[in-house]
């Protein structure tokens, strides 16, 4: 990737809320929903975002399409800046990051046909009218595995896996660089979810668009991705190759969360050694000093209290905030 | 309480019906003491009725229209909701997806737990609060005394599962229907719940009947598996047999569709075409016929029976000993 500019360019990037209203005279605690992450993703890798409720891993994809301001940080797409950046560059940028998120039906008006929310896109940066902007959503409903008559179906005609079809068909009508995917297969059944996920890797094939894979599941995570990042209280704990990552995860968080995954083979899960991790998550307006997961780590010691571990390099790549993994 | 060999809870040919359609239709098991029995499937698939029906909790539009739910030698499925009632809680509860939506917000866990235990028990407040904190203890809450007094918005979502568990196992019931217990959680705290169920069956001797459509869920903490398509039960097996040789199409292609170890990454997953048929539009035959790969002339025209392959593992597929190779070329 030398030279050219990555598709997506996080820098330390940190999403703070201070709530408003409260008691008169008493600041409202702010909540450090992401607080200084970095993240590269190259053209066509997938990046599995790993963590569980509250970790902050939403808010950074909203930040990513400028959908809330950072509040400090750089976030480039395809070099482009859009930390900070006027409404005209935010727009302009925007044709190259699309979303899909997890319930497909509250991502479709009702009320539209399905033909009209896939031109959409299409109208608004006036790439295609009339016959052609017809031919456009045929070829993108084609794309997706549905047929050209469907255009005239309303979202409530289709089932589950189907309205997640069609949130990916409008989501690729600007072929867009990077597609942050949030949750998109978790609300699907099992068979339908492998559907899904084909398809994904199917047109990240043909199409060459890179994903942010946002999950809390991590076989799907497993399934899927180039790159894996774990976040905790939103902090990046650790950072790898899917090979290196899932050959032995190093943060203790890690850890923990992969041995809580219940892997679909009874021997295998009988055998597992589990890490059951001691209490709940700390709340993000109130993220314990140093280490954010001393107080429910297995190997704390006295510095972790104390001093914040950075992301550092490990011999075989991986990027690890621990000061004893 | 008498302890015989037989199993508690036996299902005998449960059928229920929405507007004539058989949703559930002709479903049997049974589950021992201190057995975690998971029923799986995927939505629409009838387990979750199943699951209402042993307790007598259908809505309005669903009736039991055949067959017997027989907790000992008593049928809840034709019992009248009054005695009903005396068994529900104390022989039999059950636990929900969303543990908030089971909570009374405006009344302490205490009292809910309290409550339980002294709708079946005659006893004095002071004794079913002291009742209540042992249970709080034995379902792992740490500073029990202080929880009792605090209200299900204070506690976080795994902590309320856990309430919902004592409430459940207060009595000592012969068996606990669990619906999706830790679906609405994450995983370190999933993981938590599954152990704590696991360590109260084999305290206790519940017996369990896990609803579920996480084939992970089901490898960690189920004895034995039945696998639900369209109302019916298309396979029971012991766990480690299900798993090692699924001997129904539909189970089958279910596990290699889940995401596994030995996948390369980024490898097609195994898909099943079409839907599931929805009540009403059901055929004569075998209801996963239409999207069957071994489906033949036979399997749209005569229902298969479940049948004994041995060890307890029973499939109801005309082609079952040809499913080892479509698992084969699946995975």
């Amino acid at each position: 990737m030398t030279g050219l500019h990555q598709v997506l360019d996080v820098r330390d990037v940190a999403v703070h809320f201070t709530p408003r209203g409260g008691r008169i005279g008493r600041p409202q605690p702010t909540v450090k929903a992401v607080d200084g992450v970095d993240l590269l993703i190259g053209a066509g890798e997938t990046l599995g975002l790993v963590g569980e409720s509250g970790c902050g891993k939403s808010t950074l994809s909203n930040a990513i399409v400028g959908l809330v301001p950072p509040t400090r940080g750089s976030i480039k797409i395809r070099g482009q800046e859009i930390a900070g950046a006027t409404r005209e560059t935010l727009h302009a940028v925007r044709s190259h990051v699309q979303m899909i998120f997890q319930d497909p039906v509250l991502s479709l008006n009702p009320r539209a046909t399905i033909g009209a929310a896939i031109a959409e896109p299409l109208i608004v940066r006036r790439i295609a009218t009339g016959p052609a902007l017809k031919e456009r959503v045929a070829a993108l409903l084609a794309k997706v595995g549905l047929r050209a008559e469907h255009a005239s179906r309303y979202p409530h005609q289709f089932s589950g896996g189907q309205r997640q079809r069609i949130v990916i068909a409008r989501a690729l009508a600007l072929e867009p660089a990077l597609v942050l995917c949030d949750e998109p297969v978790s609300a699907l059944d099992v068979s339908v979810r492998a559907q899904i996920l084909n398809l994904l890797v199917d047109l990240q094939r043909r199409m060459g668009m890179s994903y942010l894979f946002v999950s809390h599941d991590l076989s799907v995570v497993r399934h899927i991705s180039d790159q894996v990042a774990v976040m905790y209280l939103g902090r990046i704990v650790e950072q790898a190759s899917r090979d290196v990552f899932f050959a032995a995860p190093k943060h203790p968080y890690a850890r923990a969360l992969m041995s809580a995954v219940p892997e679909a083979n009874p021997v295998a899960q009988r055998a597992k050694r589990r890490v059951i991790l001691s209490g709940e998550l700390p709340s993000p307006t109130n993220v314990p000093r140093g280490c954010p997961f001393h107080t429910r780590c297995p190997i704390v010691t006295e510095i972790c209290a104390r001093e914040r571990p950075l992301l550092t390099p490990r011999p075989d790549g991986a990027l690890v905030a621990c000061h004893h993994a | 309480m008498t302890m015989s060999n037989a199993p508690p809870l036996r299902v005998e040919n449960l059928t229920i019906a929405i507007d004539g359609a058989s949703v559930v239709d002709g479903v049997s098991f049974s589950v021992a003491a201190g057995e975690v029995v998971a029923l799986v499937g995927e939505s629409g698939c009838g387990k979750s009725l199943t699951a209402l029906a042993l307790l007598g909790l259908l809505p309005g539009a669903a009736r039991i229209v055949r067959g017997r739910v027989m907790l000992d030698e008593v049928d809840l499925a034709s019992l009248p909701e009054g005695k009903m009632r005396h068994l529900r809680g104390r022989e039999i509860s059950i636990i929900f997806q969303e543990p908030t939506a089971s909570l009374d917000p405006l009344a302490t866990v205490g009292s809910q737990i309290a409550e339980a235990y002294a709708l079946h028990h005659r006893v004095s407040r002071s004794e079913a609060r002291t009742k209540a904190k042992e249970m709080l203890v034995a379902v792992g809450i740490p500073d029990a005394g202080r929880r009792l007094g605090q209200y299900p918005f204070e506690l976080s979502g795994g902590m309320c599962q856990r309430i919902m568990i004592a409430i459940a196992l207060i009595c000592d019931p012969r068996v606990l229907v669990a619906d999706e217990p830790t679906t609405a959680l994450d995983v370190t705290i999933q993981a938590q719940i599954l152990d704590l169920m696991k360590r109260l069956v084999a305290e206790r001797g519940t017996g369990i009947v896990f609803i579920t459509h996480d084939m992970g869920v089901v490898a960690d903490i189920a004895d034995r598996v039945a696998v639900m398509y369209a109302g019916r039960i298309a396979e029971v097996a012991p766990v480690d047999h299900l798993f090692a040789r699924p001997c129904h199409p539909y189970t089958a292609l279910l596990l290699a569709a889940v995401p596994r170890l030995d996948l390369k990454p980024k490898q097609l997953l195994a898909t099943i075409e079409g839907k599931v048929p929805a009540a009403g539009d059901f055929n004569d035959g075998c209801r996963f016929a239409d999207r069957c790969p071994l489906a033949g002339e036979r399997c749209r025209v005569e229902t298969p029976p479940l049948v004994e392959l041995g060890r307890g593992h029973r499939t109801a597929c005309w082609h079952a000993d040809r499913v080892a190779a479509l698992a084969g070329s699946a995975a």
